[in-house]
C-alpha cells in the first residue's frame, strides 16, 4: 500500500474523530514534501476545502476567485492544496464557465469581494473568430481591460493568465507562427496583455508554462471536449503551482532569502579534504554544473534575493574557496550572513533569520544532503526545502521548479538589496566595537529623506503594503488604486522615508499614510505606518513620528489618532504608540487598539537622524 | 467481474473520500452524494488509472450505471 493511500486512510480516520486540524497539518506536510500524484493532490484539495469550510485550519484565509473561459473546477482543489502546502491559506472559489465579466460584476457588488481574481482566457474566439486578425487581438484585449477595470474598482489584485495553443493547427509548424497564423495570434494577444495589464498585476504566461512541461503532457484534448477543461491531470497541478506562485507574488511577495550549503552544493567535493583549490569548479562536467548553479544564485542576488550560507565545516575551510579559488562565481560580498560551524542547520538557519531580521517563512534552503534537508524540515517547517537531485546539472532546474522567487516586477530597492545586506555585515561589526548605544547610533551618521509619495514610488509603496508583516501597525494591504484615492483626499499625508548612513543607502524603508478623520477634520488619522525591519532599533520610528507631528502641526491639525491592529506577526510594534507618547484610548475595541496625541505642546520623540539637506546634527533632537 | 467491482469500489471510496461507500452494478449517479458531471470525469480518469485502460468519449457517454462501467473495464482488459 502506498504511503499516499495510508495518508488518506489516516485523514479519514481523523475526520471521524473530529481532529481535522491534525489531518490538515498532515496534508500540509505531505504537500510540502511533494510526490503526491495529481489524483492525490485533487483529493487533498477537496479534503482541505471541506475541512476549512467546517471551520478547521485557522482563520479564513485570502479569498481567491478563479474566473475562466474554460471550466476551472479542477483548479479549485489543486490551487487549494498547492497553496496549503506552501503555507498560503487561501479560500478558493470559482465563477461559472465563461462568465468572466458577469461574475466579476456580481462580485464587485458583494460586501466581501475577493482579494485576488485569477483570470483565465481560452483561445476559442481568438482562433475561430471571423474578424481580421488585428481586430480579434484588439477585441480580446478590450475584453480583459473591462475585467481589470471591474477588479480594480473592487480592490482585488489581478492574476492574469495568458493565451496558449494546444497544437499548431492546420497551418502546420512552419506557417502557424508567421504573421496572422494561429500561434502568431496567440503571441500577439499575449504581448498586448503584457503591455497593457494593470500596474502591480501578475501575468502568468501560459505559453511558457505549457512549453516547459510539453504540450502533449500538459493538455488533454479529450478533457476539453468532455468538460471544457483543456488540461491533463498533471497539467492542472502544474498550472496550480504557477497560480500559487502568482498569488504569492501579489500578496506576501517572493521568498527573500536563499540559504545555501557549501560542499557538493556550491562546489563538488569536500573542501576540508581537498583544499580550496581541489574542489570541483569549472574544468569538468561536474565543475561546470556547480559554476552554473553559482551563477544562478548570483543572478538571484542581483534581483534582491538575499544569499546566506549554512554549512557544516570549519569556518576557515568554508571561507577559503571564496578567498582563494579563482573559479568561484560567488564572493563573500554576495553573502549577507554565513553560518559555517558544526551545529545542526535547524539552529544555524534560525540564527541567520535573527541576524537578517527576516521571517523564516521567507527562506528557501538548498542542500545536497537529504539528511540535512530532513533535519531542517522537521526543525523549521516554515522554511521551503528544495529536494535537489544527486546530479548537480539538475540543481538550477530543481530550484527554479519551486517558483519561489516569482515577482510582479523589480524595483530599484530589489536591485540594491544584496549590496545593502553586505554593508549591514560591516555595521554589525561596528556595533560590536562601539561603546554605548547612543555612541553607536551617533556614529552611524544617519540621514533621513522624507518625500511625498509620487508616481515613481507608488509601485514600491504598494509592494511594501503587500508584504510588510512585522513593523506594520495596521497591515492594511491597500491596492494601488486605494492608495491613489487616499492621496487624492485634501489634507491627507502620504510619505515615504529613505535612510542612508555612513556605510550605504538603505533606500525606501518607511511608508506612512494618514487621512483627516471622518468625524473631525481637525483630527488626523494614521491609516498605515510601516517600516522595513532592516532599520529597526535605530530610532527611525522616532524620527518618523517627530516628522509626522511637525507636518500635522503645519497643516493645522489639532490631534493625531493612531491605531494598532494586532496580527500574528506584528507584536514587535504592539507598544509603538505608547513609546511615542500617544495616549491609549478607553474606547479601544477588541480588534484594534486606538491612540491619540494632542498636538499642542507635545514633545518630539528622541532620535539620531538628520533630515537630508540640513547640516549634520543640526536638527536631530538626540544629537543636540 | 467481482474483482473489478471490488477494485472499482476502492476507486469510488477514494474519489468521494468516503470509506463506507458501497457500490453495486445498479448504482448510478443519483445514488451517490456529489456524483455530478464533473465528479463523473474525475471518477472515469481515476478508474482509467486504476485499471490501466483508456476509454473513448463515446464509451463514456454511453455509461448508465456502475455495471456498465464494470463491463467496459472487463471487455477492455480481456481484449488487451
Amino acid at each position: 500500500m502506498s504511503t499516499a493511500t495510508e495518508l488518506f486512510k489516516r485523514t479519514s480516520a481523523l475526520r471521524k474523530e473530529g481532529r481535522l486540524d491534525v489531518a490538515l497539518a498532515m496534508l500540509r506536510e505531505a504537500m510540502a514534501r511533494g510526490g503526491l500524484s495529481p489524483e492525490e493532490v485533487d483529493r487533498a484539495g477537496r479534503f482541505i476545502r471541506k475541512a476549512r469550510g467546517e471551520g478547521a485550519g485557522g482563520e479564513p484565509g485570502l479569498r481567491v476567485h478563479l474566473l475562466g473561459q474554460f471550466t476551472t473546477s479542477w483548479l479549485v482543489p489543486a490551487v487549494t492544496a498547492v497553496g496549503w502546502g506552501q503555507g498560503i491559506a487561501s479560500d478558493v472559489e470559482e465563477g461559472g464557465y465563461d462568465l468572466v465579466l458577469q461574475d466579476l460584476t456580481r462580485l464587485s457588488a458583494s460586501s466581501e469581494p475577493p482579494g485576488v481574481v485569477v483570470l483565465f482566457p481560452w483561445n476559442n474566439r481568438l482562433l475561430n473568430g471571423s474578424a481580421q486578425a488585428g481586430d480579434r487581438v484588439a477585441d480580446e484585449l478590450a475584453f480583459w481591460k473591462q475585467a481589470w477595470e471591474i477588479a480594480g474598482r473592487m480592490g482585488a489584485r489581478v492574476l492574469q493568465v495568458g493565451y496558449d495553443w494546444m497544437a499548431p493547427g492546420a497551418e502546420g509548424y512552419a506557417l502557424a507562427a508567421e504573421t496572422g497564423g494561429t500561434i502568431d495570434l496567440i503571441r500577439s494577444v499575449n504581448t498586448a496583455i503584457r503591455q497593457n495589464r494593470p500596474p502591480g498585476s501578475y501575468f502568468l504566461d501560459l505559453e511558457l508554462v505549457s512549453g516547459m512541461m510539453g504540450r502533449e503532457a500538459f493538455y488533454d484534448p479529450r478533457r476539453y471536449y468532455w468538460t471544457k477543461q483543456p488540461f491533463s491531470e498533471r497539467g492542472v497541478v502544474r498550472l496550480a503551482e504557477h497560480v500559487v506562485a502568482g498569488i504569492r507574488a501579489l500578496t506576501t511577495g517572493p521568498k527573500k532569502v536563499l540559504v545555501l550549503d557549501l560542499d557538493n552544493t556550491l562546489w563538488g567535493g569536500v573542501v576540508g579534504e581537498t583544499g580550496p583549490l581541489g574542489v570541483a569548479l569549472g574544468d569538468s562536467p561536474d565543475g561546470e554544473a556547480y559554476r552554473a548553479f553559482q551563477k544562478h544564485a548570483k543572478a538571484l542576488s542581483k534581483q534582491g534575493i538575499v544569499l546566506a550560507l549554512a554549512s557544516k565545516n570549519n569556518e576557515a575551510d568554508g571561507r577559503e574557496p571564496f578567498e582563494k579559488n579563482p573559479d568561484m562565481v560567488l564572493s563573500l560580498d554576495d553573502i549577507a550572513a554565513a553560518e559555517i560551524c558544526w551545529e545542526p542547520k535547524g539552529s544555524t538557519i534560525r540564527r541567520i533569520a535573527q541576524t537578517l531580521n527576516l521571517g523564516l517563512d521567507s527562506f528557501v534552503f538548498v542542500d545536497d544532503n537529504p539528511a540535512e534537508r530532513e533535519q531542517v524540515r522537521q526543525a523549521i517547517p516554515e522554511v521551503a526545502v528544495v529536494d535537489v537531485p544527486v546530479e548537480p546539472a539538475e540543481y538550477v532546474r530543481a530550484l527554479q521548479a519551486g517558483l519561489w522567487f516569482e515577482t510582479t516586477g523589480l524595483t530599484d530597492a530589489d536591485r540594491e538589496r544584496a549590496a545593502q545586506y553586505a554593508v549591514e555585515r560591516q555595521r554589525r561589526e561596528l556595533q560590536q566595537t562601539a561603546g554605548s548605544m547612543e555612541d553607536y547610533l551617533r556614529s552611524l551618521e544617519m540621514l533621513a529623506d522624507v518625500r511625498e509619495i509620487d508616481e515613481a514610488d507608488l509601485m514600491r509603496v504598494v509592494q511594501l503594503l503587500g508584504k510588510t508583516n512585522q513593523f506594520n501597525l495596521t497591515t492594511r494591504r491597500h491596492t494601488r488604486e486605494e492608495v491613489v484615492r487616499m492621496l487624492d483626499r485634501p489634507g491627507s499625508i502620504g510619505m515615504t522615508l529613505r535612510v542612508e548612513d555612513r556605510f550605504g543607502d538603505h533606500g525606501l524603508v518607511g511608508v506612512l499614510l494618514a487621512v483627516p478623520s471622518d468625524d473631525d477634520p481637525q483630527v488626523l488619522r494614521v491609516d498605515t505606518w510601516l517600516m522595513s525591519c532592516r532599520v529597526i532599533g535605530r530610532t527611525v520610528e522616532e524620527f518618523t513620528c517627530a516628522d509626522l507631528i511637525d507636518r500635522a502641526e503645519r497643516m493645522g491639525y489639532r490631534k493625531i489618532l493612531g491605531e494598532f491592529l494586532p496580527t500574528k506577526k506584528n507584536a514587535l510594534v504592539a507598544e509603538l504608540y505608547d513609546r511615542m507618547g500617544f495616549r491609549r484610548l478607553e474606547s479601544s475595541d477588541g480588534a484594534s487598539v486606538l491612540y491619540a496625541l494632542e498636538l499642542a505642546g507635545s514633545a518630539r520623540p528622541v532620535h539620531y537622524l538628520t533630515p537630508k539637506g540640513a547640516a549634520i546634527g543640526a536638527e536631530s533632537v538626540g544629537a543636540a | 467481474m467481482p474483482d473489478t467491482l471490488a477494485r472499482l469500489n476502492e476507486v469510488f471510496q477514494q474519489v468521494f473520500d468516503d470509506e463506507e461507500l458501497e457500490i453495486t452494478p445498479e448504482t448510478s449517479a443519483k445514488d451517490v452524494d456529489g456524483w455530478d458531471s464533473l465528479m463523473h470525469v474525475t471518477l472515469i480518469v481515476n478508474a482509467e488509472k486504476a485499471f490501466g485502460v483508456k476509454f473513448s468519449s463515446s464509451e463514456v457517454a454511453a455509461l448508465k450505471n456502475v455495471g456498465d462501467l464494470v463491463h467496459l473495464i472487463d471487455s477492455r482488459k480481456h481484449a488487451g
